[in-house]
């Protein structure tokens, strides 16, 4: 193409230059959503959570149980973090893995409570213990917290919707997650595990799907 | 250096020209609206956003349709710039994004398209066959009052001027993303009337 034609786009462009109002930096934005979401979880949590369930779920793993917890906050931060820092131009691609190792260590953790139950229980400790409402509330408030944060996120008009829905994606998967520790009325099996996973799975799967969508990638 | 800015700037580019205090506040005043601030901050990063596009790209036939797609992206995405911010690795990321774009869709299409060479000779002379010449022609018109105006304006630019995605787009006022759903759309449609045709 020409030059020619590229001073037409710019003769375009220059015509429609209406005022925009400069978004404020990702790290600034990302805090704001993390302490709105820590917020709203507080409420959540005190008014409906069952701690003394939780508690006697974990007696005697306590340690354990704060290990998993904070992996899964820590993944929700980091991915929530870098989805925000790769929706505007510019942003480092290490965000894209920072999430990594706390993810891997929420999978390991959870992976070796499952292990610690089947020590304890035999088979007991293996096959599904839920209903399938765990399923249900890891997604359901993934639904809940994904919308706000897809919203937020789309408001920069990524340039990479996949690497941001991906990563906004694991940010709300492990969201839901940790809520869900406040809610779990037993102790996690193998199957459980996979089940968790299996939504984990699909919220990324979703977001990114509806990357175009829900980004309105600029 | 700020965490959120760590992306790397092709060597090539930082030797391009350009006074980033003046690109800064050029932008920062776009961003207010001023169209002729917007107008000198585009024509000042072009050698910039060439030297960027060059050096990812192999193709020097790409390289003005991935400046002028990054323009594009540029305006839809400028208020994701931070005044008082270094231009040059927000600006970077865009046409970066852009190169990649288009190599992508260019290893696509060579992938896919083949060149025949002898394919002139299957062309018969244009007077051979004048009745089904002019039908045809009937049969395509016919077909393209059926399209909207937006489809018509997206196939004629697109297809038949073979302007770029970018080309068209400021000429049509049509997004570079509503030409693509368009042109895809007048096509099919006119794919169905051909086989509906064809069927008769």
């Amino acid at each position: 193409m020409s030059a020619r034609a590229t001073e037409d786009v710019i003769a375009a462009l220059a015509a429609e230059a209406a005022p925009v109002r400069p978004l404020a930096p990702p790290l600034a934005r990302a805090s704001r959503l993390l302490l709105v979401l820590g917020l709203l979880s507080a409420v959540t949590i005190a008014v409906l959570g069952d701690l003394d369930g939780m508690m006697a779920r974990y007696a005697g793993r306590e340690t354990m149980m704060m290990a998993e917890t904070g992996a899964m906050l820590a993944t929700a931060i980091l991915a929530l973090f870098g989805a925000f820092a790769l929706s505007v131009p510019g942003g480092s691609r290490a965000w894209l893995v920072a999430p990594l190792p706390t993810f891997l260590l929420w999978i390991g953790l959870s992976s070796a409570g499952c292990y610690d139950l089947m020590l304890r229980r035999g088979l007991g400790g293996w096959g599904a213990v839920g209903d399938g409402t765990c399923f249900i509330f890891l997604l359901s408030a993934s639904l809940g917290v994904g919308v706000p944060v897809l919203w937020l996120l789309s408001r920069a008009r990524p340039i990479e919707p996949l690497a941001v829905a991906t990563l906004g994606g694991l940010g709300v998967a492990a969201t839901a997650a940790a809520l869900l520790q406040f809610f779990h009325p037993f102790a996690v099996t193998v199957i459980d595990l996979v089940f968790h996973l299996l939504a984990v799975l699909i919220i990324v799967t979703t977001a990114a799907l509806l990357r175009r969508l829900a980004l309105r990638p600029g | 250096m700020h965490p959120f800015r760590l992306q790397q700037i092709p060597r090539e580019a930082e030797l391009a020209n350009g006074d980033d205090r003046d690109w800064e506040a050029l932008l920062a005043a776009a961003q207010g609206g001023d169209g002729e601030a917007y107008r000198a901050f585009l024509q000042a990063i072009l050698p910039y956003a060439r030297a960027v596009a060059r050096r990812r790209l192999g193709n020097e036939n790409l390289i003005e349709d991935v400046v002028q797609d990054a323009l594009l992206t540029l305006h839809r995405v400028r208020h994701t710039y931070q005044p008082g911010r270094p231009v040059r690795p927000w600006l970077a990321a865009i046409v970066n994004r852009r190169a990649i774009d288009a190599a992508r869709r260019s290893g696509r299409v060579g992938a896919r398209e083949v060149s025949d060479d002898f394919a002139f000779e299957t062309f018969a002379d244009p007077d051979a066959n004048p009745n089904e010449a002019a039908e045809a022609s009937e049969s395509l018109a016919r077909m393209m009052t059926d399209l909207t105006p937006r489809q018509k304006e997206a196939l004629e630019l697109v297809k038949l001027k073979e302007m770029s995605l970018a080309e068209a787009s400021a000429a049509s006022g049509q997004s570079v993303g509503a030409l693509k759903v368009n042109v895809h759309r007048a096509i099919r449609r006119l794919r169905r009337g051909l086989d509906r045709d064809a069927a008769e």
